[in-house]
């Protein structure tokens, strides 16, 4: 009973490691991506968007199938867990083999490798030793750095390049799973939100896009935003100055700006959209004395209280971005800055009751004409909001360390190529003394067949010279060789 | 053998007198052209530099296509010199426009289009030079032309960068993947040069070639309205762009009589593959004849749908089902009609080369195994540029919007495309998947890219906006 559960065991093991699993589960993947971008999805569009594109009972079964969510439906997610899984199971199943490849080189070829062998030449030789010490140099020229095999009854040389490229396959696998381990901890364990700030407003709260608000450990501020123009008018540049703060000290300063986030304790802040909040930041009025020459300029912001003189004061009650009056009230139309009004109170010692002023005056409402002073609208600064995108992404950094080791790794794959080669000096049927080279590449065999060709005709021609140099060594002045 | 001496005795004159008139012609447009710059007095602007590349186009394609079917060499040289001064041209419309913008290239869809048709003449003359590929021109150029075309009808002001777009990791993603598709793109070619060199029928071409082109009508005639018209995406000259009723939502207008007219080539593309599809029952010999003729029927209909098409979507005002009025359209407005109808002519054009001068080709081409190794080299140069494509893409993201992946479509579709071609590399290499079956993944893998790079864009929605 134990032997058949581990038999089955075993089996859904092979079977997932298998090639044509994988390929069957690229191919659904490659599918269920495709509807995912044909299908109108969720989050992105808007409910109103899908009803027109869908009949209800439509949508009804594509929700029903997560169709509208692909990429977050379960199956999708158990799609890629075994896709995963696949990887995993093909290299641990195949990983042994290449790694004995890997760390026990063949190195001192026998007959039937040699004969088997498609790149081989035998060249007649006289020595045995010199023969070597030629072909050691020449491959030594060509990058090989060969060593002298010696085994009981025989010796010879190997020579290999790049055999790490034999393990360039799992490196890229290994990547991809580096990959998904950080999409997978940010799927579990990072979020994204948004915060609204205005100047000098600070918080600590972020509304996440799913699930309940978040408090942080520290707060942000910030202390200014703004918008560049481009001469068109077109938008070129939006900033926020942000500063971080615990326990009310300020830890770190950053103007952010597009494409550029502040980032602290793994938590990342980016500008995402900069806009009016329809509330005034300062009016600049122009206070004349009503009856005096007394004239001064004022800056005064919302619910503030200045002094005009010793006796009066001045209040910003109200400001109205886009005022209508209606049944003796003043309402805001819109957040726009169309048709501004103000509310100002200003209050004297001598009278001692506040007298409401309004800019402009709005018959009913006002008692402009008892006020002291006579004001003057000078300059509106309204207030803008800077939006930041905040996300918490812990797993990224396995993402980005997956993509460079998987550029390492391809490179590998690729463009660089394990070559072996093997000298062994042989006696063939008749008893001739004889160097075999044989040399093999894991790929691009065409540019080695090439590559090999020419470092047999080196090893022969060196050979050449290196026997007439022994035999004729005397006469090879006379024979200019 | 019969070949070769056919080609060889080929009297020198005709070749020559080609070459002098291409030359004259392309001399004399290119001295109206310069009638007109005196008048204006702006020697060297952007769309001067691309009408003199257009016309070096048009010459060295005519030349290209002239070498395909007459097999003289003299065409060739004149032909790839052509498309060198046409490449001087369109280097300094780029060198112009990064000047002036003060950023490389890459912004707009008409930026991108300018790389794209520089990096189709550098990969023409590359693949030219250093493989002996000569017959791609007949491909490239004409892929080239209607790039320059469409350039004309696009909004050509410098856009000031929005902010999202102020990054260099931008020029690198954009960078890789102009570099990426057009490895795909070679290795397509490649892949059906393969086949051609590896026996295939040709009547299995001619099966391919009508099922292309009609896919292609279909798909242009998903727009026929009842009585007999196209509809065709709304113009707004003034701002050179589409109309939009509400966001996301384009204005049609009925070009009246089209339809018909695309109809009926529909069925004479349609004839051939329907032909095909009898002779495989009969093998009645007189049928595959007929179709052949019956593709050449279909070129000239094209040509003339073609012609109607442009110039009806020039001039005039036409209704819209939507919105009361009259409303302009363009060329640019419709980039798949027009690009549909110009690769199916196209298509039908290689189809007949290949017909005609079969033995030629294959006497031209590298062997069946060097295409081969060919191809499975370029997707080894494209894969890895795809994945760091990708990559850099991701990086972007995550810097401006704080999420390296949101699978919005054009990232879907690369991840997909990047499958499709990890697919084939696994194939080849644990499964020893070698010549037709690896030839046709290839061909896969473009069309997949294909539909990432125009079909994303303009078919489905997303953040990808720019281009």
């Amino acid at each position: 009973m134990g032997a058949s559960i581990h038999s089955v065991h075993r089996k859904i093991w092979q079977t997932l490691g298998a090639i044509k699993t994988g390929v069957i589960l690229l191919i659904l993947v490659v599918i269920l991506s495709a509807a995912g971008t044909v299908i109108l999805q969720r989050p992105a569009t808007d409910v109103d968007e899908m009803q027109r594109a869908y009949s209800p009972q439509v949508l009804r079964l594509l929700d029903g199938l997560s169709l509208t969510d692909v990429f977050h439906a379960w199956w999708f997610i158990l799609l890629l867990s075994l896709v995963s899984l696949s990887i995993i199971s093909a290299s641990i199943q195949r990983f042994p083999n290449a790694w004995r490849f890997f760390s026990r080189p063949y190195k001192s070829p026998d007959e039937s490798f040699r004969k088997a062998l498609p790149h081989h030449k035998l060249i007649p030789i006289q020595d045995e030793e010199a023969a070597l010490s030629v072909t050691d140099r020449v491959l030594q020229k060509a990058g090989f750095r060969p060593e002298r095999i010696v085994r009981e009854n025989s010796f010879s040389l190997f020579g290999e390049r790049n055999r790490i490229s034999e393990l360039a396959v799992y490196i890229v696998h290994a990547s991809l799973l580096l990959i998904f381990l950080g999409g997978i901890a940010d799927a579990l364990f990072g979020w994204r939100g948004f915060v609204t700030l205005t100047r000098g407003q600070q918080t600590s709260q972020v509304d996440p896009q799913k699930g309940s608000r978040r408090t942080l450990p520290f707060a942000v501020r910030c202390d200014g935003a703004g918008q560049e123009n481009y001469a068109d008018g077109s938008p070129k540049r939006w900033w926020s100055d942000l500063a971080v703060l615990k326990d009310g000290q300020v830890i770190q300063r950053k103007q952010i700006v597009v494409n550029d986030p502040l980032v602290y304790n793994g938590i990342r802040f980016y500008q995402a959209s900069y806009g009016r909040t329809g509330k005034i930041d300062r009016l600049i009025l122009n206070a004349t004395q009503r009856y005096g020459q007394g004239s001064k300029e004022i800056a005064i912001g919302l619910g503030e209280t200045l002094p005009l003189d010793a006796d009066t004061t001045v209040r910003l009650a109200e400001f109205i971005p886009d005022y209508v009056v209606g049944d003796g009230q003043v309402y805001a139309r819109s957040n726009d800055l169309e048709n501004p009004a103000a509310h100002l109170v200003v209050e004297s010692k001598k009278s001692g009751q506040p007298l409401n002023v309004w800019l402009p005056p709005i018959p009913g409402l006002e008692q402009n004409a008892s006020s002291p002073y006579s004001f003057e609208g000078k300059d509106i600064q309204m207030a803008y909001f800077t939006g930041l995108e905040v996300s918490h992404e812990p797993g990224q950094w396995a993402v980005w360390a997956g993509v460079v080791v998987m550029g390492l790794g391809l490179a590998l794959v690729f463009y660089f190529v394990h070559v072996r080669v093997w000298a062994v000096p042989v006696r063939d049927a008749r008893g001739q003394l004889k160097l075999w080279i044989g040399g093999t590449a894991n790929k691009n065999k065409d540019v080695f067949e090439h590559r090999f060709r020419e470092l047999v005709e080196q090893v022969e021609s060196e050979l050449k010279i290196s026997v007439q140099a022994d035999a004729e060594a005397p006469v090879s002045a006379l024979a200019g060789r | 053998m019969a070949q070769v001496a056919r080609v060889e005795q080929q009297p020198a004159a005709t070749g020559s007198t080609l070459v002098v008139m291409v030359g004259l012609g392309v001399a004399f447009l290119l001295f109206m052209a310069f009638l007109n710059v005196v008048k204006s007095g702006n020697l060297l602007n952007d769309s001067n530099l691309l009408y003199a590349a257009l016309i070096f186009y048009v010459g060295a394609g005519t030349l290209y296509l002239a070498f395909g079917i007459t097999g003289t060499p003299s065409y060739i040289r004149f032909a790839s010199l052509s498309t060198w001064v046409g490449l001087l041209a369109t280097t300094g419309a780029v060198a112009r426009r990064w000047y002036e913008a003060g950023h490389p290239p890459f912004a707009s869809i008409y930026e991108m289009l300018l790389m794209f048709v520089w990096t189709l003449a550098v990969l023409t003359l590359v693949a030219e030079k250093k493989y002996g590929v000569k017959v791609i021109g007949t491909v490239t150029m004409p892929v080239a032309i209607v790039g320059v075309v469409l350039m004309q009808l696009l909004r050509t002001e410098v856009h000031p960068l929005v902010p999202a777009l102020q990054s260099t990791w931008l020029h690198v993603h954009v960078t890789l993947a102009m570099l990426a598709y057009a490895a795909c793109a070679l290795s397509f070619a490649l892949a059906m040069m393969f086949l051609i060199q590896d026996k295939m029928k040709t009547e299995t071409f001619l099966a391919a070639t009508s099922l292309f082109t009609v896919a292609t009508y279909v798909g242009v005639l998903t727009r026929f309205e009842k009585w007999g018209g196209l509809s065709v995406v709304a113009w707004n000259p003034e701002e050179k762009s589409e109309v939009f009723l509400s966001k996301g939502v384009r204005l049609f207008v009925v070009i009246p009589d089209l339809g018909w007219m695309l109809l009926l080539v529909l069925a004479a593309v349609a004839a051939p593959s329907v032909l095909y599809l009898i002779w495989r029952k009969t093998h009645d010999v007189r049928l595959l004849d007929t179709a052949n003729k019956a593709v050449f029927l279909s070129i000239l209909l094209q040509v003339m749908a073609l012609l109607f098409f442009v110039l009806r979507a020039r001039d005039g005002r036409y209704t819209s089902l939507d919105a009361d009025g009259l409303f302009q359209t363009s060329l640019a407005a419709s980039p798949f009609i027009l690009s549909g109808i110009v690769g199916g002519i196209f298509v039908s054009l290689l189809y007949l080369l290949l017909l005609w001068r079969r033995d030629d080709l294959q006497r031209m081409l590298p062997s069946a195994d060097e295409l081969d190794r060919i191809t499975y080299k370029t997707i080894a140069i494209a894969f890895p540029l795809l994945t760091l494509m990708i990559a850099a893409g991701a990086y972007w993201a995550n810097r401006t919007w704080g999420s390296y992946w949101s699978w919005d479509p054009k990232e879907t579709w690369a991840a997909i495309t990047w499958l499709v071609y990890a697919g084939y590399l696994h194939m080849r290499i644990t499964r020893g998947w070698r010549g037709r079956l690896a030839a046709y993944f290839a061909i896969l893998g473009f069309a997949v890219v294909m539909f990432t790079f125009f079909g994303v864009t303009y078919l489905l929605p997303g953040l990808h906006a720019y281009a």
